[in-house]
């Protein structure tokens, strides 16, 4: 035993030898495969190849055919499915939640490479651009919209000042929101309804079981959700479902949360109500 | 003795061997399809076996009476636990190489990549360090670069705790279902500390050394008698005896495995000791009226397979002591089984006990005593067993002595028909 465990321990020792120096003399051919010398494949193109026949996918600005490997992968063929077509970076990244792909799945997705992701413009779509995990994968030039564009958000507020404001929304004479919140850094604090109704209903007065009680906790969930966060977060608002749950079949996309900002930005309007 | 596969125990390491694999198993895909991805498989069993295979291995060194039983006794516990260290040695070096030789036919860039991923890919380096700490504790074990002293060869195999840890960081962060890892990985780690720092605090008993008598030239019997509580034992079973006379030349609080030769019935504690190395040397001369710590007992060397078959014992050299102690039984209790008893010594100065054993053949009935001097008569032959014992073939035959002789009679013994599975031996050449 003790011999063969000496031989087993010094023929391991020489093959791990042996696979780095051959790979040290060895000029790599990765290196070669810069972008320049990739095919070109804009969003369009990689759209075309979104199913089980042909399944393209972009990983950081670039694109990989994994028509074939898709019965091998160990995940679900209906997991991987989802991702053809489009831009798979977050899948990547996330094999399991925060957890990524390994160096040899690398190695692996490298030999499935068929081009380099562009914009219209054919200007590549930068791969840092989508290695941040929050952002998606966005062309330089598709217009961001009124719910995500930081600057516009700036731009539309100036620097309200710190204090304590009061705001509403009024429709055909009557009011539907009527908010308190206060700022500090910038940032809401004690965001907080003083009234909350549509068509006769008082949201307030609303508790479980109501028909509409759902619609309530996803206003309260704005509320709470913008605590912390800095003014310009109202715009997110704009797509609701960006900032509230789906509860109870009431999707998150289809809440009023223009409302919330009309009454917020009539708050900041009419300055500041108290000060801390 | 690691014919009879398999006993109670191996079924259970078997079943926990295979646990992690089998929860692994959906997650790993096929074995078919092009060599990346069947290697890639061989790669993550052989991983999984591997490692699985080492925290059984250190979950077998649980030094527990009665927990060898179901093994068949500890010498064969041991020996299970060697193969098992060698078994995850050879397969983790698999793992490692199946896996680097999966992403060649990406590139060699890719199977070195693999191996040697930047540092954040720490998962792959924490396996690395556990291979690392496997070869600094294996290396002496399997004489890479030739043999330690005893004492310096288990202190460095504790190095194996070190590779447990790092071998178990590794899976948990690559492992989808991590509680096999868990469990494994606690009864790895639990019969470590337990050993090391449990067992000599709990499971030590006190004994006095009331006397030292010399049986022969270099060979004595320390009679030991409780402080405490007594333990109880079965015939043939053994002890790990530490002495803690402060005049001892070598030795002292070191745990050595010898044989107890008393009756179970016995209230004082006798074993027999034969100077073989430094601490056997250093006993011959033990003070009188010193400490020692007992603990055990160990080992199932007469477990009854057929207690209706007669029995037909060879003892040789210090060997002797198990069948001192079953045949002292017999003398007090004025009964037993069939049985004979084979001393095979060089001449009568080197057959201990012979006038004790002698007297307790005249006293029962059944049980025959015969000596064999190998000095005068060479080395036992079929003759000489068949004059002594016309029907040794029908018993059970156990043997206990020095590996040459045990060979020889092994030889002998199945070159006549007599199935290996009624040949019991034990030699304890790695305690």
């Amino acid at each position: 035993m003790n011999k063969i465990a000496y031989t087993a321990f010094i023929a391991f020792l020489a093959s791990i030898l042996t696979l780095l120096s051959a790979s040290a003399l060895s000029q790599s051919d990765n290196e070669a495969r810069d972008d320049e010398a990739l095919d070109a494949v804009t969003w369009d193109e990689l759209a075309e190849h979104d199913g089980a026949e042909s399944c393209w996918k972009a990983i950081h600005g670039r694109v990989y055919d994994v028509t074939d490997y898709i019965p091998d992968h160990p995940t679900e063929e209906e997991v991987m499915l989802e991702w053809c077509g489009r831009d798979a970076t977050e899948g990547w990244e996330n094999k399991r939640p925060g957890v990524p792909h390994s160096p040899r799945a690398a190695s692996r997705l490298e030999s499935l490479l068929v081009g380099r992701l562009v914009g219209e413009d054919g200007q590549p779509v930068m791969p840092d651009d989508a290695a941040d995990a929050d952002a998606e994968v966005i062309d330089a030039d598709r217009a961001l919209s009124p719910a995500e564009d930081e600057r516009l958000h700036r731009a539309m507020l100036g620097l309200p000042l710190d204090g304590h404001y009061r705001g509403v929304f009024t429709d055909r004479g009557v009011i539907q929101v009527n908010i308190t919140f206060d700022l500090r850094d910038g940032r809401f604090e004690s965001v907080d309804y003083r009234h909350l109704a549509y068509r006769g209903v008082d949201y307030l007065e609303l508790e479980e079981g109501d028909e509409l009680y759902p619609v309530r906790v996803q206003y309260e969930q704005i509320a709470e959700r913008l605590e912390g966060e800095p003014v310009t977060r109202i715009f997110a608002l704009y797509e609701p479902q960006r900032m509230v749950d789906d509860v109870d079949g009431y999707s998150g996309a289809t809440l009023r949360g223009a409302k919330v900002i009309s009454a917020i930005r009539d708050g900041l309007n009419r300055g500041v109500y108290s000060w801390p | 003795m690691m014919r009879r596969l398999p006993r109670p125990g191996d079924l259970a390491l078997i079943a926990a061997l295979l646990l992690p694999l089998m929860v692994a198993l959906p997650r790993l895909g096929g074995l078919g399809g092009p060599p990346e991805l069947w290697l890639t498989w061989v790669g993550r069993v052989t991983g999984i076996l591997g490692l699985a295979l080492m925290l059984l291995a250190a979950a077998v060194s649980l030094r527990l009476p009665g927990f060898d039983r179901p093994f068949g006794g500890l010498v064969r516990l041991w020996k299970l636990h060697h193969w098992m260290g060698f078994g995850a040695f050879i397969l983790i070096m698999v793992h490692v190489l199946a896996l680097a030789l999966a992403a060649v036919p990406a590139s060699l860039d890719a199977a070195v990549a693999t191996l040697f991923p930047p540092v954040s890919h720490g998962a792959v380096w924490l396996g690395w360090l556990a291979w690392l700490a496997m070869v600094i504790f294996l290396a002496p074990t399997f004489g890479f670069f030739g043999r330690l002293h005893y004492q310096r060869w288990k202190r460095l195999h504790l190095v194996s705790a070190a590779a447990l840890f790092l071998g178990l960081g590794h899976v948990l962060l690559l492992a989808g279902e991590t509680w096999p890892w868990w469990l494994l990985g606690i009864a790895g780690l639990g019969a470590i500390v337990w050993r090391k720092l449990l067992s000599p605090r709990f499971s030590r008993l006190p004994y006095r050394v009331v006397a030292v008598e010399p049986l022969a030239r270099g060979v004595v019997e320390l009679v030991l008698e409780p402080e405490g509580r007594r333990m109880a034992h079965k015939t043939g079973q053994f002890v790990y005896l530490s002495p803690l006379d402060e005049s001892l030349s070598a030795g002292r609080g070191e745990e050595h495995p010898y044989t107890i030769a008393s009756s179970p019935h016995d209230a004082r504690l006798r074993i027999g000791i034969k100077d073989l190395g430094d601490a056997s040397h250093a006993l011959q001369s033990v003070t009188p009226g010193s400490r020692v710590l007992i603990e055990g007992p160990y080992g199932d060397f007469f477990q009854r397979h057929f207690p209706s078959r007669k029995s037909l014992w060879f003892g040789g050299g210090i060997g002797i002591t198990p069948f001192v102690g079953a045949a002292r039984e017999m003398a007090e209790l004025g009964q037993g089984d069939d049985v004979q008893l084979l001393y095979l010594s060089n001449s009568p100065d080197r057959a201990y006990y012979q006038d004790e054993l002698k007297e307790i053949a005249e006293r029962v009935e059944e049980f025959t005593y015969t000596s064999h001097y190998y000095r005068d008569q060479g080395p036992l032959t079929e003759a000489f067993l068949r004059h002594h014992c016309p029907d040794y073939a029908e018993r059970e035959i156990y043997i206990c002595g020095p590996p040459g002789m045990n060979a020889h009679l092994q030889r002998l013994l199945t070159d006549q028909g007599v199935p290996a599975s009624r040949i019991h031996s034990e030699v304890f050449d790695f305690l």
